[in-house]
């Protein structure tokens, strides 16, 4: 489902070893599940798609709007060529915040659990509180998905998954988006049962 | 200043709420669907509409062979009228479904639609661009991508077409300030569904229209 290759790995096979043998069907397209992908421009169309959600949230559209349509074609072909430098010379400009401030305006996520009938939860969350103190991952999940927060003194159920790995929840969720977004300028957080070995 | 630009959830779901009190009363046929956890939901609407065969001839052999047309409860068809049925049979009806959803990461309403055959078998991006209406086909042609993608529907998580939602402030923005200068209340979502709908072939009865201004005068 266009999703980047990582968050599904981490959602459906985070416990198989490398590498992930996939099976890659040629027949029955599923037309009522998956998107289809008829072309590389659907496929940038569907990147940028994300790339300016993601800045509505950080800042009201502003930083992605002033660009020049160059600049979104950098981006894209920086992420399509595996330019690391290409694609952060216009990437950094989207990681920036007004010196008044202590962060974007709202958090760009999407947290996913394969438990659920909705496909991700995404809601307005702020990185600062009206104190000025840094949100952090504990304080997002408790707010839009306190069922995946384990009891204080219970047992570990569930493991909060970013790029494979399982940041402390004391992690400010700001360094977290500046830091641990995928390329499309989202945390892709996947919730997963822990694995019972 | 931003707040005349954009609405807030709760306001996009009360405004919702008074347009399908007047959809119910004109039979329109528009619901609410809560999601499953109850937290949020969406406005949605089924119609039927038939596509003449020139249309879609480019779909082949397989419109043409049908010589009877399946029933649907919804649509009523003649059947003593053996000219009619000929016709209809060279024709295709297709069944639109399309959601109002809320996004909150542009804070206004989304459209999201569905189209198939009564079979079952979805139209394609293609299919959808080509019935896009002529007078807004150029805009579309300028960037299709940028304008009806296909896209998951957040909530129930299957592929849908969307009208992209980030240029609606720049239509309604101009909307709203008219309405606050000349002192009239506007239901937010009967203004900017009579906007976009109309370009994926949703069209509303100018009464949703009279039926705000009505409201108005009972709350005085």
């Amino acid at each position: 489902m266009h999703y980047p290759i990582g968050l599904l790995f981490d959602l459906l096979a985070s416990s198989s070893a490398l590498p992930w043998n996939i099976t890659v069907h040629f027949k029955s397209f599923p037309e009522k599940d998956l998107l289809h992908c008829p072309s590389k421009d659907a496929i940038e169309a569907h990147f940028m798609s994300c790339m300016k959600e993601a800045d509505a949230l950080k800042h009201k559209s502003q930083v992605i709007n002033e660009m020049q349509k160059k600049d979104h074609k950098q981006l894209w072909m920086g992420l399509q060529n595996d330019r690391f430098d290409q694609f952060w010379a216009i990437n950094r400009k989207l990681m920036e915040y007004p010196a008044e401030e202590n962060g974007f305006r709202y958090i760009p996520f999407r947290i996913y659990q394969t438990t659920t009938e909705r496909p991700f939860i995404q809601k307005l969350f702020r990185p600062v509180a009206a104190d000025g103190q840094l949100h952090t991952l504990g304080d997002l999940l408790k707010e839009v998905c306190p069922s995946a927060v384990d009891p204080e003194d219970g047992e570990k159920k569930n493991q909060v998954m970013i790029h494979g790995i399982e940041p402390m929840l004391e992690t400010p969720l700001q360094w977290l988006s500046e830091h641990l977004s995928y390329p499309d300028n989202f945390l892709h957080i996947s919730i997963i049962p822990q694995p019972t070995d | 200043m931003e707040e005349d630009e954009f609405i807030g959830e709760k306001t996009f779901q009360r405004h919702c709420a008074e347009f399908i009190k007047h959809s119910q009363q004109i039979g329109d046929s528009w619901e609410w669907r809560p999601s499953k956890d109850c937290s949020d939901g969406y406005m949605c609407k089924i119609h039927f509409q038939i596509k003449n065969g020139s249309v879609m001839s480019h779909l082949g052999a397989s419109t043409h062979g049908q010589t009877c047309l399946p029933m649907e409860e919804a649509f009523e068809l003649p059947l003593d009228d053996c000219e009619v049925i000929e016709t209809a049979a060279a024709s295709e009806v297709i069944k639109y479904e399309y959601h109002v959803l809320y996004s909150c990461s542009y804070q206004v309403p989304v459209l999201y639609f569905r189209a198939s055959f009564l079979d079952g078998r979805p139209l394609t991006l293609k299919d959808i661009w080509e019935g896009v209406h002529e007078c807004y086909k150029t805009r579309l042609l300028q960037g299709p991508w940028d304008t009806i993608t296909q896209q998951e529907h957040p909530i129930l998580g299957q592929p849908f077409f969307v009208l992209h939602p980030c240029k609606t402030n720049e239509f309604m923005t101009p909307v709203l300030k008219n309405s606050q200068k000349i002192n009239k209340n506007v239901n937010y979502i009967t203004s900017w569904l009579s906007i976009v709908g109309p370009v994926v072939g949703l069209n509303l009865p100018l009464s949703y229209a009279k039926a705000t201004s009505q409201d108005e005068r009972n709350v005085d």
